[in-house]
Order: structure tokens, then C-alpha cells, then sequence
């Protein structure tokens, strides 16, 4: 009995030698992209497969996880062999070496906007595919505003006229309060603040930052008259702004494409315009770039490298994705197609003058005290001067300058 | 035991067997050695247990033990162990995986070849590539991973036109086919003279030189390009010039993440006012939490409240509700402008109360909006712990001429603290660490005006860590380990003194 048991007992752990043999496959694509952007590779990959007998494997990973998993999955060998992303993530990937970079595209610079190539370059290499651009611009409800103003005196004039606090009807309105550095930025520029400067190579020197120059303070006493003008409450949201824009209720706000869509369901006639300029400077807007990465621990590196050169840097692959998730596409031949549009124009007018969000690690740091600093400046507890000096100063703490 | 009951036993026994070995195999192939020896041991322990008559009584006891060690005594030594290091953006990879990382980078060299190439596969299998310089229009043909110069008049050349389509018998691959054997493709490296070939792109081979050389003997990576050389400097390979590769490694760097807190005055120097905010926190939380719940569950406790069930489910509702969302749509509610909070407030009071703007506000918002979420907790075990309380007791005292205020502070405080004050303890030590209220409400609070650190005035420890590891420089995740280890310690004495004290509580009750 007791050896029939032991016998039965070797005999069911040899199954588990057998499995161990089932393990990876080879000469798949793996591609990770969010919950917008996988129906629609989903829908373009069997074209792919189709003509080169390659299976292509979209899988759907929230925004925010992609970058976290690459880091983990990556080294690990689970990791996909394409992602598609911001290009501010390209400093940390660079620096945990979990990207490839893209030989084949040093050829083809020109057939895409500069700006898009610029943000995803770095240390001489080129380390995405960009497939679109997007920069923050005027939505304007054009039932309440015929034109928006090219210069900010007149902007802020008719800013005034519309702003009726009574009824609940406001000219202008941004979430700069909330805080939300990355929308303020435009006011910073106008008078020529940066966030890092350039070193003698033309690489971003993370001790240079500009955000204590004396445009910069400027731009933070701009922000402020907006607050003490009553234009903007100190209150002021994401939410609140696109919900009272959405209901009729805002004349202009400082917004991205990304809000186009609530504008269009809630039946508002708006319109899309360039940031005014500021004494005849142009308010300059980060530039966000998004495009396709190729991982450096994928077993298929040519062959994704194939896949995008062949079959996603083409018209048609592009004006695909363009049709599907409307944001300025980065390849030229695309760009043209779609050119007509005014709403297209509109932005691109803005991308044009925009700069890169930089995309070095240090960002980080940039970030939490240039919310901090927005905060101190709308709430009146300190001067734009000390706020952002204060800023400058953490930052230089916190990276080690 | 009956028949089937022993079959069952051991078919169970060795599935599990066979996942275990399964799963051995893989840790094995991919070198996981600590992963490994602990599957073994867990796997040695566990038919130990089942087979063994004398282990009879640890039978019982695995099924909690093997998940206790796998998800508890695992991540805190994983833990410890990492806040050693400098685990973090950067230094991600292991020293094995970087060097294998620069060994495999190929350049081309300025005015490297270029070749177009077609692909010819045998019957057998094997690949013969024939390669046509755009230089000099010559053509080579690879074997056996040489390159020879052939002619176009090569009697082994089968053309069908002006195509070539038969080499030595291998039959030319079409575009689809050259693509799904990409992987086999990139791996060629063909001898040119003393160069090596490998595959560029889809179309194109061209001459590529290895770009960096790893010396184990003397732990130097070597740039064959620029002929420099850099050795390891805590993870990062550094020439001596101080030009930094990425990416680095992580390594063992001793204390250093503890000594960095206590002597960088930027981390350090917040340090103390945020541990007073932090366990001013959890000790309000817990009191006004405790004291609500306690309130609402003597009113419910009454015996004569109509519609107790109704009261009683629908003061449960806070903690019923995933507390992300509610946090979250705390946070729009007290909104300085648009919140309906303040809009109340300003129709019947003509104020606006500066919420997130003001540190005294932000702190009273914090607090109300856990103790909302709260208080809901400690009523359902008040309501609990009330029923174990014998009512002999509350007769005995009005007899004696006890008031209703004499009852609760002689008769139910004390017998329900014995059985509660774990709990508070408890509620102490999750509300110290409470990261989610603070960070999604307040993101730790508005700045202080004038400090150099990321620290705000609702900022409690745990979200201060959050700030410094995560918010500097990309992810520190082995400073974060040293800060969580710190807080641990913190929190394991206070609990302990807690214990202490609670104990003496339980001589109270023993006496009785």
C-alpha cells in the first residue's frame, strides 16, 4: 500500500518536470499601450500580419502603469517589445538603460515636425517614433467671444468685460491655482523665463534653472494680477473650469486638445486659438510629444524596429491614428492631410512656438516646488520674488547642485 | 483513514509537488537562487508536514506559516535589505545585466560599408546570404559565416530572368520571409577580412564594431571606440576623467541612506516638525474617531430607539464606500470657491473658509474627512464590545446610585477598554502611516512659506518619503527602504509601550 502511494505520488511530481518545459515563445510583437490607444493598434496590427506573417500582440496597460512595469518587467524578460509614450519619459528610461535607440530614423528627420524629433532626442540618439503633438492653447466659446486678442492687454481687457461674478460667468479661465505648473508655464516664457538651460553641448544642464529670472517673475506677477483682478478664483480647477466652460459659462480657458471631446458633446460652439503675446513675445507652451519606444531587453528588437519603419511611419498608419484619437499628427505627410482643419491649424500655431518639456529625471523636483511656489503666489502668502526664488533653491537642494 | 481520503491526500500532495518543481525548474534556468532555495525548503517542509507522523500538529499550522513568510517576513527582509543599496533610477539593472547591456552595443563606423543582401534557405535548414557592396558593387557570399567574393557568374547561381533564386540548392526568401527570421538575422555576425557584418536594418548589412569590452580579470569596461576606460564607481561605470555610462547598477552602499537623513539639512531639517504633526495626527484621528463611534453606538445600543437598523445602516455607509472616491470627492467638496462646503457656508455665513490654502484649515479638513471615513469602524466595534458587557454590572451601580455620566466612566469605559484599546492601538499605528487621506486630499498640505524642503503642513512622515524618494530625482527606492524602516521602528515602540500599558488595563478586568 505504502509503496503504491509513494509510486502515485513520484508519478504525479514528474508532470511538473513536463511543464516546466512550456515556456517563452519567440517572434511575436509585444506591444503595451493605454486604454486610448490599443483599440487602435489592435485594428491596424492585422494589416501588419497579414503581409509579413508576424503575429502582433496588443496588450492594454493603464497610462500611468507602463512606466512603472517597464522598469521591473523590462530586465526581468517579461517585458514587451514596443511602448507608446510621453516623451518625458525617455530620461528615466535612458538612464535604467531599458531603451533601444532608433538608428533608422537619423535618415528620416525631415519628414516630421522639428519640435517632435527635438523632445525625443538625447545624447545624440533619437529614442521614439513621434506620432503626435500637442500644446496647451485659448478654447474659446465663440458665442461669448467673436475673437480672441492677440495681445494680452486686449486679452485681459475682454476678460474683464465678460467676467460677471454675479451670474457666475467668467472672461478667462485657467487651473493654474490648482496647483498646476505645466499650464503656467506659457506666462513664465513671455518674458523669458526656462526651466533648464543649455550647457556648451547644447545639453540641458540641470543646475541652470530659470525659473527665478527676472522674466520668470514676471510671468509669476502676471499670474497673480489674474487672481487679484478677480478674473480667476483661487479656487479654480480642472474640474471647475472645464465644467463651467462646458455649461456656457467661460468665455476663454487655457486648456489642451485633450478637452476638445466634452466641448464638442456638450454642443458649445468653440473655437481654438494662439496664446496671446505678451509685448510682442509669444506666450510659449510645453510641447508634449508622444510616440512609439522600442524596449533594449526585447528578444525582437530589428523586428520591431521593422514594424515601425515599415508600417507605422507611413500616411496611412498615422492619419489612422490621427482619425482615432484627434491630436496633431508629428508626421508631415499626415500633417498636411489634415491641415485644413482650423482646429489643427489652431494648435499647430501654438506647437510652433513651443518648447519640449525636458525630460532629465530632475524634472521631478522642478515640479513639486513649482507647484509649491503657484501656491504661495495665488494664495498671497509670499511674493512672486521670494515664492520662486524659494523654489530655485529647493530644486538646487534636492538634485545636489 | 478511508481509501479515498489517502488518495486525495497524496494526488493533492503531488500537484503541488509538481507546480513546485515546475516553478523550481524556471528559478533555476534564470539563475534565482534565493527564490529558489526558499520554494525548496518551503516545498521539503510542507511534504514533511504531511507525510510525517510526528509532525502531525505542524500540519495545521503550515497552511498560515507558508503565506506568513512569503507575505510578510519576505518583503520586510526584501526591504531591509534594499535600504542597504541604492536601488533607484539609475542603478536599476544588476552589475551582470549592465555589463551585458554594453557588451552587446554595436556601432558603425564612419564610413563603414553598406551592403544590400538577399537571403537563400536550404532544404536543411541552413542560411546562405549573398551580400552586394553599395560601395563597390562586389558581391560576397557568406559561408559558413565568412565572407567570399563571388561573380554574378557563379555557376552555383540558378537565375530565373535577371533574378537570382536558387543558390547551391537554398531557395531565395521573400520579403515576408526575411521578416519573420529577423531574430536569426540579427544575431549574424559575418567575418569580412578582419570586420564583422551584421544586419542594420531590414534591407541592409554593414560593417559594425563591438563598442565596449568588459575585463573581469581587472573590472574595467573598455570603450573600443574612444579608448577609454571606466571602472565601477557605486554603480556606475565612471572614467577617470568622471564621464558617468548609463545605465548603472545597484549596489551595496552600507548606511549610508540612514546617515544621509540625519546629517542633510534638507531632509533632516523638517524632520522633527513633521513627527509631531505625524503623531498629533494619529492621535487625534484615533480620539475623535473613537469618540463619535462610541457615541453613535450607546444611542444605538439603546433599547428604546425606534428604526435602530435603519440609523445603523445607513451610518455605516462611510465604510462602505472604496475610500479613494470619497477622498476624492472630499476634495471637491471643499473646494475654496466651487465646493458646495464653502458655498453653504458663504449663503448662511458670508465666509469662505480657506480650506487647502491655509495650514490651520488644511489640518481641520484632513481630520474631518478621516474622521468621517472613521468613525463608522469604531462604531461597529463599540456596538460590539457593548454587548460583552455584563448588564448585572449597570444594575448593580444603580442600585448603588450610579448617574448615567458615573456609569459610562466607571462601569463601560473601563470594561470596554480592555477589549477596544488593541484596537486603538492598532488604529494608531495604521492612521500614523495613513498615506492615502493626506496624499489625495492635500498632497501633504499647503507649503510652508520660506522652507527649502518639500515639506508641507500637512505633510505626515510616510508622505514626506513619498516626496523625497520619488519626487527629486526620479525613484529612490532605497532611501525610500531606509526612511519606511525608520518609521517602522518608530512605530514598533510607540505600539509596544501601547501593549504595555493595555496590559495593565487587563488586571483591571481580572480583578473583577
Amino acid at each position: 500500500m505504502k509503496r503504491a502511494m509513494a509510486l502515485l505520488l513520484g508519478f504525479t511530481m514528474l508532470w511538473g518536470l513536463i511543464g516546466a518545459a512550456w515556456a517563452s515563445r519567440p517572434g511575436v510583437l509585444t506591444i503595451w499601450a493605454d486604454s486610448t490607444r490599443a483599440p487602435i493598434l489592435a485594428e491596424l496590427s492585422p494589416a501588419f500580419t497579414a503581409e509579413f506573417g508576424i503575429p502582433v500582440e496588443v496588450q492594454e496597460v493603464p497610462f500611468g502603469d507602463i512606466r512603472a512595469r517597464l522598469g521591473v518587467a523590462g530586465p526581468a524578460g517579461e517585458g514587451p517589445d514596443i511602448i507608446i509614450g510621453p516623451h518625458d519619459w525617455i530620461g528615466e528610461f535612458i538612464a535604467d538603460g531599458l531603451l533601444e535607440p532608433l538608428r533608422f530614423l537619423e535618415g528620416m528627420r525631415d519628414q516630421f515636425v522639428p519640435v517632435s524629433i527635438e523632445a525625443f532626442s538625447s545624447g545624440g540618439e533619437i529614442w521614439g517614433l513621434p506620432y503626435l503633438t500637442e500644446a496647451i492653447g485659448i478654447l474659446y466659446n465663440r458665442d461669448l467671444v467673436p475673437a480672441v486678442p492677440e495681445t494680452y492687454d486686449e486679452f485681459i481687457a475682454l476678460a474683464r468685460e465678460l467676467t460677471d461674478p454675479e451670474r457666475g460667468q467668467f472672461g478667462f479661465l485657467t487651473n493654474i491655482p490648482q496647483p498646476d505648473p505645466f499650464h503656467s508655464f506659457p506666462f513664465f516664457t513671455a518674458s523669458g523665463g526656462y526651466i533648464f538651460g543649455l550647457d556648451e553641448e547644447g545639453v540641458l544642464d540641470p543646475c541652470d534653472i530659470g525659473l527665478a529670472t527676472e522674466g520668470a517673475i514676471r510671468g509669476g506677477h502676471l499670474i497673480l494680477e489674474l487672481i487679484t483682478a478677480g478674473l480667476v478664483p483661487v479656487g479654480t480647477d480642472y474640474a471647475a473650469m472645464t465644467g463651467l466652460f462646458n455649461d456656457g459659462k467661460a468665455g476663454m480657458i487655457l486648456t489642451g486638445p485633450w478637452a476638445v471631446a466634452d466641448a464638442r458633446a456638450a454642443g458649445i460652439n468653440y473655437g481654438i486659438a494662439k496664446l496671446p503675446a505678451i509685448e510682442g513675445q509669444p506666450m510659449r507652451p510645453f510641447v508634449g510629444v508622444h510616440g512609439f519606444m522600442v524596449s533594449s531587453f526585447s528578444a525582437n528588437k530589428l523586428l520591431a524596429m521593422v514594424f515601425l519603419q515599415e508600417f507605422i511611419v507611413t500616411k496611412e498608419a498615422k492619419l489612422a491614428l490621427y482619425e482615432a484619437d484627434p491630436r496633431n499628427p508629428a508626421f508631415l505627410p499626415a500633417l498636411e492631410v489634415v491641415a485644413a482643419d482650423p482646429d489643427v491649424a489652431a494648435w499647430a500655431a501654438n506647437e510652433a512656438v513651443g518648447i519640449p518639456m525636458p525630460s532629465i529625471p530632475e524634472m521631478a523636483a522642478v515640479w513639486s516646488a513649482w507647484a509649491d511656489a503657484l501656491t504661495l503666489i495665488v494664495t498671497q502668502q509670499l511674493s512672486p520674488e521670494d515664492a520662486l526664488r524659494d523654489a530655485v533653491a529647493r530644486i538646487r537642494g534636492l538634485i545636489g547642485c | 483513514m478511508t481509501m479515498t481520503a489517502i488518495l486525495f491526500k497524496i494526488l493533492l500532495l503531488g500537484v503541488t509537488n509538481a507546480l513546485g518543481i515546475w516553478a523550481a525548474v524556471g528559478l533555476f534556468l534564470a539563475g534565482s537562487w534565493l527564490p529558489l532555495s526558499g520554494l525548496v525548503l518551503g516545498l521539503v517542509a510542507l511534504n514533511f508536514a504531511v507525510l510525517s507522523k510526528r509532525a502531525y500538529p505542524l500540519r495545521y499550522l503550515l497552511p498560515g506559516l507558508i503565506p506568513f513568510f512569503l507575505m510578510v517576513v519576505y518583503p520586510i527582509a526584501s526591504n531591509m535589505a534594499v535600504a542597504f543599496t541604492n536601488f533607484g533610477t539609475g542603478h536599476r539593472l544588476t552589475k551582470e545585466q549592465v555589463i551585458a547591456h554594453f557588451e552587446s552595443r554595436f556601432y558603425l563606423p564612419e564610413g563603414g560599408e553598406r551592403f544590400t543582401y538577399q537571403a537563400f534557405r536550404g532544404p536543411a535548414g541552413s542560411l546562405i546570404l549573398l551580400l552586394t557592396s553599395t560601395v563597390t558593387g562586389t558581391n560576397y557570399l557568406s559561408e559558413r559565416g565568412i565572407l567570399q567574393a563571388v561573380e554574378l557568374t557563379d555557376p552555383r547561381f540558378v537565375y530565373d530572368g535577371a533574378e537570382i533564386v536558387e543558390i547551391n540548392g537554398h531557395h531565395r526568401l521573400s520579403r515576408r520571409e526575411l521578416v519573420q527570421i529577423m531574430g536569426e538575422l540579427q544575431e549574424l555576425s559575418l567575418q569580412w577580412g578582419d570586420e564583422a557584418v551584421r544586419l542594420v536594418s531590414l534591407a541592409e548589412f554593414g560593417v559594425a564594431r563591438r563598442q565596449y569590452r568588459y575585463d573581469p580579470a581587472e573590472g574595467v569596461l573598455t570603450d573600443l571606440r574612444t579608448g577609454i576606460a571606466y571602472t565601477p564607481v557605486e554603480g556606475i561605470f565612471t572614467s577617470v576623467h568622471g564621464e558617468r555610462l548609463q545605465p548603472g547598477f545597484a549596489v551595496f552602499i552600507g548606511a549610508r541612506n540612514f546617515t544621509e537623513i540625519i546629517t542633510n539639512p534638507h531632509i533632516s531639517g523638517p524632520f522633527f516638525r513633521i513627527f509631531t504633526w505625524t503623531f498629533l495626527w494619529a492621535f487625534l484621528s484615533v480620539a475623535t474617531t473613537f469618540t463619535l463611534g462610541l457615541a453613535l453606538a450607546l444611542l444605538l445600543n439603546d433599547p428604546y430607539l425606534e428604526l435602530r437598523n435603519f440609523y445603523r445602516t445607513l451610518l455605516i455607509v462611510p465604510y462602505a464606500i472604496p475610500g479613494f472616491i470619497s477622498i476624492l470627492v472630499w476634495g471637491g467638496m471643499l473646494n475654496v470657491d466651487f465646493g458646495i462646503v464653502n458655498r453653504i457656508l458663504h449663503d448662511l455665513f458670508a465666509t469662505k473658509i480657506p480650506w487647502f490654502h491655509d495650514p490651520l484649515w488644511a489640518r481641520v479638513a484632513v481630520l474631518l474627512v478621516n474622521l468621517w471615513l472613521g468613525y463608522a469602524y469604531m462604531m461597529i466595534v463599540c456596538l460590539g464590545a457593548l454587548q460583552s458587557i455584563p448588564q448585572e454590572l449597570y444594575e448593580a451601580a444603580r442600585v448603588d446610585g450610579a448617574n448615567r455620566i458615573q456609569l459610562l466612566g466607571k462601569v463601560t469605559l473601563p470594561l470596554l477598554l480592555i477589549s477596544i484599546a488593541p484596537l486603538l492601538v492598532g488604529s494608531f499605528a495604521f492612521n500614523f502611516n495613513n498615506f492615502n487621506v493626506i496624499f489625495l486630499l492635500t498632497g501633504g498640505g499647503p507649503p510652508i512659506p520660506g522652507a527649502i524642503t518639500p515639506a508641507g503642513a500637512t505633510d505626515i512622515l510616510i508622505s514626506y518619503t513619498y516626496n523625497l524618494a520619488f519626487g527629486a530625482a526620479g525613484a529612490r527606492y532605497g532611501f525610500a527602504a531606509a526612511v519606511s524602516l525608520i518609521i517602522f521602528m518608530i512605530i514598533g515602540t510607540i505600539s509596544a509601550i501601547n501593549f504595555r500599558l493595555t496590559r495593565n488595563l487587563e488586571r483591571v478586568g481580572e480583578s473583577l
